[in-house]
């Protein structure tokens, strides 16, 4: 009963941070077609440049974590214009570009900072929620993720640059017809999933421990929920947020944080084995 | 614009390559006779089976251009099955290579299968997920506790046992050549294979695939066949890779599920290479891997960083690769010298 | 008599979108059957139906009187059903002969036989002196009868031509027109998607209109012509 009560508090968190996570990923797959493997990374950059401000610079929190983020933004973007976008007709070739500058972050972390799992600080204080104390940390993070999904949704739904996004998503030949240039867009798309991959680093670096490899499980999962919820559909990938979410964090109260780890790999298996489509997809 | 393009060598300009070709093998294999000893030696054996993985991810990536990220998971995976094979079941490690290396091809079958059904991004990233997760599971509870966690499995190596009764003088150097001779065996027998495959009509359907996969489908290619068919004849290389390493080399640790450990140096030396020509990166596979270990002493971990972004470059540069385009230039010219010279006669 | 293809009330939706709304059509062997329809009437949404690159929602496909609907693709063309793509689709980095060959090779398990196949399609598009070249190095002319060998060279008895003239010269038109009229004169069935109705309308028996997703009309090419519904549809178009 007491493990059920965990499972139904941090499941609803965790899809929820699930879910800003994906969509800032589903953005570059909905506009390019294919997964940007340096995401994870990005989510990781974040966390250490912000303890790097902290504890090397000396930087007060309320500049570093706004600095940290505009500078994963710019990364993210750099990384799109550089490796993805001149590649974009030759998949292979992005995955390959993609995964090296992974794995050049992945070392670099390693040689700077170690393997030895950095926080950064937390909010403090704890809540009871149905009898279970849960940091106020969690409560910050609910709300901003809150926030940064109505935000996404406004701006895809109100604004010319998030109309365009969803046009070039939907098919590129259209919306060249249209006058839209896909390319960019497709740079506009780096830049807010870049905004969106360091918000949740830095919202979830005091609670997860931060190494070098943290970032390739939120990129699968990632992975795993905007393909089950259809790439563009925002109802599917909220669905699908919460189905990975509490089928993780089931696996963590009952079978444990070891086996925990292959949930993205188990959840991306079924979609494969069932609906290759994805559960609500548009098919071909 | 001649990249990537492939045309089927005469019966005459194979004999001519073939010959220079035995001629490099052999001195390559007198090597041991001819006073190589000590660390080179164990470093010319490691990048002889590490031309496997190579092969390996040449033969089905550089063809059907799904990009094949779980070399490390195939490679892993027999090296584990022949560390356990050999610790709960007493198998030594002699009788255990073969069976090994049939788990780990089973295995990976059967964890892809799924994804070699379908188009699109879902096999690279499978791919791509499985050395992370194995690399996950092995170090944590409650599987590190069978799986030797850290530290590893350990175990007596591949004739050891035989390697006992020799002067204790000899020990050391009989195992090494003999372990530099299986792998170039090894080597020579999975780049024949894959040149066959690569350059036999499969092969032509895998590239069939790679290029335009629905055009494939719809023109009569059995395209799920053909993936999962170059799938298994490359993942069979990657497995006798593994199993055969870990066999010459224990313990078997985390470290094979490690991307910089098995796949940073293959992967470069197949886009370095040329992708899809099985020469090019069977010739940028000695260069890439000699090099490789040279740098550890001299940059450490930071070889990676530069593998990687040397990948990076080569791919959006010169996506054809380097080391076949000069290598054909190279046997033109040679060609055409001794045309030059027979002209005469 | 059995007929050589027949579509029974087929119908696909893509989201919202219906791309064929009971579509009933059927083909003979040795017809030429023409396919026509304003942009996004469905047309090449059928012949993706047809050749299985597609399974419709709803709705049966025949074959020599074998149900092919959920059939994949490759099969379809070992039972003798080719077609080529909208535009030059080629293997872009294949010399022309593999380009052909590989298609022979898959439906022929006997490699002597799909060498001696191959030879003959590229003897009939006449390519035989450009087996060894790259697609990049051929004109359109010649890109169309690689796309052509590939169909034939798996043996068909209905091929489906998507947009074939589009991109050629007047005279190369002719000399595609002279190729098709000499297969069907053996007996192979064609239905051709073509927006150059000049051309389609001499070559045809008998035309299929489609508008939105619906059969709107079907019969001699020249009544096509004077039908006022389909003159009204493509009024936008002519």
């Amino acid at each position: 009963m007491e493990e059920l009560k965990y499972i139904l508090i941090f499941g609803s968190f965790h899809s929820l941070t699930y879910l800003v996570f994906s969509l800032g990923f589903s953005l570059v797959f909905g506009v390019a077609r294919l997964p940007n493997l340096t995401y994870g990374a990005l989510y990781v950059l974040t966390g250490y440049s912000t303890y790097v401000f902290l504890n090397y610079l000396n930087t007060p929190l309320y500049l570093a974590v706004p600095v940290s983020i505009l500078l994963t933004a710019a990364i993210s973007l750099a990384i799109g214009e550089s490796v993805i976008k001149p590649a974009i007709k030759f998949p292979v070739s992005v995955f390959i570009t993609t995964v090296a500058v992974a794995y050049i972050f992945e070392e670099l972390f390693s040689i700077q900072m170690g393997l030895k799992p950095v926080t950064l600080p937390l909010y403090p204080g704890t809540t009871s929620i149905l009898g279970i104390p849960v940091s106020n940390h969690w409560l910050l993070i609910t709300a901003v993720c809150l926030a940064m999904t109505l935000a996404l949704l406004a701006f895809l739904y109100k604004t010319s640059t998030g109309k365009a996004i969803r046009a070039v998503a939907e098919s590129w030949e259209e919306s060249m017809r249209l006058g839209i240039n896909p390319l960019r867009v497709l740079r506009a798309t780096f830049l807010i999933s870049g905004v969106y991959a360091a918000l949740t680093g830095i919202l979830l670096a005091p609670l997860k421990a931060l190494t070098p490899t943290a970032g390739w499980s939120p990129l699968f999962a990632a992975f795993a929920i905007v393909v089950m919820g259809g790439i563009g559909n925002i109802l599917g990938t909220v669905v699908a947020s919460l189905v990975y979410g509490f089928i993780e964090q089931s696996m963590v109260y009952v079978l444990g944080g070891g086996i925990a780890r292959v949930a993205p790999l188990i959840l991306i298996l079924l979609i494969l084995v069932f609906r290759p489509h994805g559960l609500f997809g548009r098919g071909e | 614009m001649s990249r990537l393009a492939f045309s089927k060598p005469s019966k005459l300009k194979r004999v001519g390559s073939i010959l220079p070709a035995l001629f490099i093998a052999a001195i390559y294999m007198l090597l041991p006779t001819f006073g190589l000893r000590g660390f080179w030696l164990d470093v010319l054996t490691r990048v002889n089976i590490f031309l496997l993985i190579t092969l390996s991810l040449d033969l089905y990536s550089g063809t059907t251009f799904y990009l094949n990220l779980g070399v490390p998971f195939t490679v892993g995976c027999a090296a584990y099955s022949l560390a356990l094979l050999n610790r709960y079941l007493g198998v030594p490690v002699e009788y255990a290579i073969l069976p090994s290396a049939a788990i780990s091809l089973v295995l990976s079958l059967v964890i892809f299968l799924p994804s070699l059904r379908v188009r699109g991004a879902y096999f690279s990233i499978m791919s791509l997920l499985l050395p992370i997760v194995m690399a996950g599971i092995v170090t944590s509870q409650p599987f590190s506790l069978y799986l030797g966690g850290e530290g590893g499995i350990t175990y007596s190596p591949l004739f050891f046992s035989y390697a006992r009764g020799l002067p204790v003088k000899e020990r050391a150097f009989f195992l090494q050549s003999t372990y530099f001779y299986i792998s170039s065996i090894a080597a020579i027998i999975a780049f024949i294979v894959s040149y066959k495959v690569a350059y036999s009509d499969f092969g032509f359907m895998m590239r069939s695939v790679g290029q335009d996969e629905l055009l494939a489908e719809a023109s009569g290619v059995n395209t799920v066949r053909v993936k999962l068919v170059g799938f298994l004849i490359s993942s069979s290389l990657a497995s006798f890779a593994g199993s055969i390493y870990a066999a010459m080399r224990p313990p078997v640790t985390v470290d094979v599920f490690i991307p910089a450990n098995t796949l940073v140096p293959p992967l470069t030396a197949v886009i370095l290479g040329g992708m899809g020509t099985i020469v090019g990166p069977t010739i940028a596979n000695y260069f890439i891997l000699l090099v490789y270990e040279a740098l550890w002493d001299v940059i450490g971990r930071w070889r990676v960083v530069l593998y990687m972004c040397l990948l990076i470059v080569l791919v959006l540069l010169r996506p054809q690769g380097i080391v076949y385009y000069l290598y054909t230039k190279l046997k033109r010219l040679v060609s055409s010298k001794i045309a030059e010279l027979t002209a005469g006669v | 008599m059995v007929k050589l293809l027949v579509c029974d009330s087929v119908t696909k939706k893509f989201g919202g979108i219906v791309a064929l709304d009971k579509v009933s059509l059927e083909v003979s062997k040795g017809e030429l059957l023409g396919l026509i329809g304003p942009n996004g009437s469905g047309k090449t949404t059928l012949v993706n139906v047809i050749s299985g690159v597609i399974t419709p929602d709803e709705g049966r496909i025949v074959f020599e009187g074998k149900d092919i609907t959920r059939l994949k693709p490759h099969r379809r063309v070992a039972l003798g059903i080719s077609r080529i793509f909208q535009g030059m689709r080629v293997y872009p980095y294949l010399p022309v002969y593999y380009n052909v060959s590989l298609s022979a090779r898959s439906v022929y398990k006997d490699a002597r036989l799909a060498r001696a196949k191959t030879t003959w399609a590229l003897t009939i598009t006449r390519l035989l002196a450009e087996a060894g070249e790259l697609p990049i190095n051929l004109t359109p002319y010649k890109l169309r009868m690689v796309e052509l060998a590939r169909a034939l060279v798996t043996g068909p008895k209905l091929v489906l031509l998507d947009e074939p003239f589009a991109g050629l010269s007047p005279s190369e038109i002719d000399e595609v027109i002279e190729i098709v009229k000499k297969l069907n004169e053996n007996g192979l069935a064609f239905i051709i998607v073509e927006h150059k109705l000049r051309y389609l309308m001499k070559l045809v028996n008998r035309v299929v209109v489609l508008n939105e997703g619906k059969k709107i009309f079907e019969g001699k090419p020249d009544e096509a012509v004077s039908n006022e519904e389909v003159a009204r549809v493509y009024l936008g178009v002519l």
